[in-house]
């Protein structure tokens, strides 16, 4: 088994067990990131369930301990800006909206919109409401050439807008990074690479993927700027990805940002992580986004006990209404397979 | 009216779209300061300039992935493959995002991916393929083949209208041999219908690109022998106008399938099954094909001549299908 020593992926540099903000925020922000990134949760943990209950069919895959990179990032993010992810970023997408009954839906199978059964919960797309891209999901590089060609509408109508996409460390090997990083740097387009360094590619960890010690030291090739930082400490997101996201606005050309972080669940849950070492997981436990938030809140951040265990509470019991109202849900009718295969 | 090429006709379409549509940009290697390896984008960069006429580093993925993300904001990109052999470099941006994208999302993906494809001028195995069977298996993609310069510009033009991705295979042997009176104006041939290239009542050719002129030749030749040959131009491989084909072979009661591609699993294979299963009835003779030896294109004269369908493998196959 591989022995992987925290270290390795996180720079004591990097490292903290305690988080606060360099911004002025209001209490009505930091409870809307939190409660995101508590749904999230309280969502990947009810379906991590519905899964073992047989209710999920096929697979389910799980954001647990990425939360605070998307909610940071999307935080961001104008309204007419774009981004993908799949689930591993399901805080971005309520962030936007996304309604958490309607993600469990599309779990279960059922007719809603906009993929009406066709597609995993794990995916999703909905630019005309949410302004979340479509992209393919077969490769989670293969949304960086396309978000460049976002980003090319973007330049050509001269329109200061950005496209994200997050993606993960094993994304970093498959040539669409390189022929999308590079089309999008020739070019000076409006592309954000959001990497969420979670340790492992699938069960690979990243010192079998990659030569170099963090995915960021590719930026060079494309001459384009890139930081690596903590993703689980959304204060940080939101520094580092503000600068990302300026730079490209700004049509100076894409920027990478490397986020460590850690999958605290399995690829899928199907996935015993039976190759992830114990002090790995219990190094990440003390450092797992919702609880440096949650700590932040109760202690400086003046929100108090009570009110955090409110809000908890609160996405809970939401998740608990989204799957009753997600399994009264018609599944779809088999007389639909061979519709929509063509626009209009 | 005006005499053009093949090859004038596909950038004729492009001009005309250009210039109608402020959407539709084009993409691909050397077609900008370079006019495109066989010049069909020549003087495109100094009418539209480089936002729209793009040249791209040599990363097909890449930039086949950035027009269909282009396309879904609202563009209408035209890809062009140097040579539709290099399409396999793209084919996961193609064949999981492009073709399965409104399926997934309902959102439309208007983007057209242009192949010069095809072999006879001694290109060897990477310059000569017709990969078009690779796409036609693909649900959610619409794949075009024309045969004569006027269905090249209106195919084209009805290809960057359509709100689908179109992948569109023009034959580079085609481009300058054949040439024909085209309308200056714009027009458009509806994608997903066949043409009959020549009526006849003695058998049904269907084939499509380049072939249809081999088809032609030899329906010529058995006319002086006093048989009739109808010539079908599928023209789109996807959708497919099995109606045109069908209504001849009921006609003629024999039918020979023609394509440049290789044999197996090719395109001629589904027709064949097609008039095999819907018109057993009235068949007086086997669903024969005429198609590429099963190997790679080789390069030098003597062997790609015998790897390709040529007149004469036409002409015995056809006389065998009359004969029988």
């Amino acid at each position: 088994m591989q022995k992987l020593k925290p270290a390795r992926f996180l720079d004591p540099a990097l490292d903290r067990t305690s988080i606060a903000p360099n911004e002025t925020l209001s209490h009505d922000q930091l409870i809307t990131w939190y409660r995101t990134m508590r749904l999230a949760r309280a969502c990947d943990k009810k379906l991590g369930a519905l899964y073992r209950q047989g209710k999920i069919v096929g697979a389910v895959y799980l954001a647990t301990g990425q939360e605070a990179i998307c909610t940071g990032v999307v935080s961001l993010l104008e309204r007419n800006d774009y981004f993908s992810t799949v689930a591993r970023g399901l805080a971005g997408w309520f962030l936007r909206g996304v309604e958490p009954r309607h993600v469990i839906a599309r779990w279960l199978g059922r007719d809603v919109p906009p993929s009406h059964g066709r597609e995993l919960g794990l995916f999703f797309a909905d630019i005309e409401h949410y302004g979340i891209a479509p992209y393919h999901n077969g490769s989670m590089a293969s949304w960086i050439p396309s978000g460049a060609g976002f980003a090319l509408a973007f330049k050509i109508r001269k329109q200061p807008r950005v496209y994200v996409a997050f993606t993960g460390d094993g994304a970093t090997s498959p040539g669409d990074f390189y022929e999308g990083l590079n089309f999008a740097a020739i070019h000076k387009l409006a592309l954000v690479v959001i990497v969420e360094n979670n340790c492992f590619a699938y069960s690979t960890s990243t010192d079998k993927q990659m030569p170099v010690e963090n995915v960021a030291d590719r930026a060079p090739a494309f001459n384009i700027p890139s930081e690596v930082a903590f993703g689980n400490d959304i204060f940080e997101v939101r520094r580092v990805a503000k600068r990302a996201i300026d730079h490209a606005r700004a049509g100076n050309g894409p920027y990478l940002v490397e986020f460590k972080t850690f999958r605290a669940s399995g690829h899928g849950e199907h996935d015993d992580m039976g190759y992830v070492d114990a002090d790995l997981r219990e190094f990440w436990e003390q450092r797992d986004p919702l609880r440096l938030f949650a700590e932040y809140l109760d202690g400086p951040g003046g929100l108090g006990e009570t009110a955090v265990k409110a809000i908890d509470d609160e996405c809970t019991q939401v998740i608990e209404d989204a799957v009753v109202w997600a399994e009264a849900q018609p599944e779809a009718s088999p007389d639909t397979v061979g519709d929509r295969l063509f626009a209009p | 009216m005006a005499v053009i090429t093949y090859l004038n006709a596909i950038s004729q379409a492009l001009r005309g779209e250009m210039r109608r549509d402020e959407n539709v940009i084009l993409l691909g290697e050397d077609i900008a300061v370079f006019g495109g390896a066989f010049k069909v984008t020549r003087g495109f960069l100094e009418e539209f300039g480089e936002d729209r006429v793009i040249d791209t580093p040599i990363s097909e993925s890449g930039f086949t992935g950035a027009a269909c993300g282009a396309a879904v904001e609202g563009l209408r990109p035209v890809v062009e493959f140097q040579f539709a052999d290099f399409i396999a470099c793209a084919f996961d941006q193609i064949v999981n995002y492009a073709a399965k994208n409104y399926y997934r999302w309902g959102i439309p993906m208007p983007v057209v991916f242009r192949g010069p494809s095809g072999g006879g001028f001694r290109g060897g195995p990477y310059h000569s393929q017709n990969p078009e069977a690779w796409f036609t298996h693909v649900p959610g993609l619409k794949v075009v083949q024309p045969s004569t310069p006027y269905d090249a510009k209106g195919l084209l033009a009805a290809a960057i209208r359509d709100n689908n991705p179109v992948i569109y295979f023009e034959h580079k042997h085609l481009y300058r041999r054949i040439k024909e009176d085209v309308p200056d104006e714009d027009y458009v041939v509806p994608l997903g219908v066949a043409d009959v290239k020549r009526a006849g009542s003695s058998l049904t050719i269907v084939t499509y690109g380049a072939m249809v002129h081999e088809s032609l030749a030899v329906a010529e030749r058995l006319s002086g022998e006093g048989a009739e040959c109808e010539v079908i131009d599928l023209r789109s491989l996807s959708p497919l106008d099995r109606d045109t084909f069908l209504t001849s072979v009921r006609k003629t009661s024999r039918a020979l399938v023609v394509h440049e591609a290789q044999l197996t699993g090719g395109f001629g294979g589904e027709v064949a099954a097609i008039i095999a299963q819907e018109a057993f009835d009235v068949l007086d003779a086997p669903v024969t094909r005429v198609a590429a030896l099963d190997v790679p294109s080789p390069f030098a004269a003597a062997l790609e001549d015998a790897m390709l369908p040529t007149q004469e493998k036409i002409y015995a196959a056809a006389k065998e299908v009359l004969e029988y």
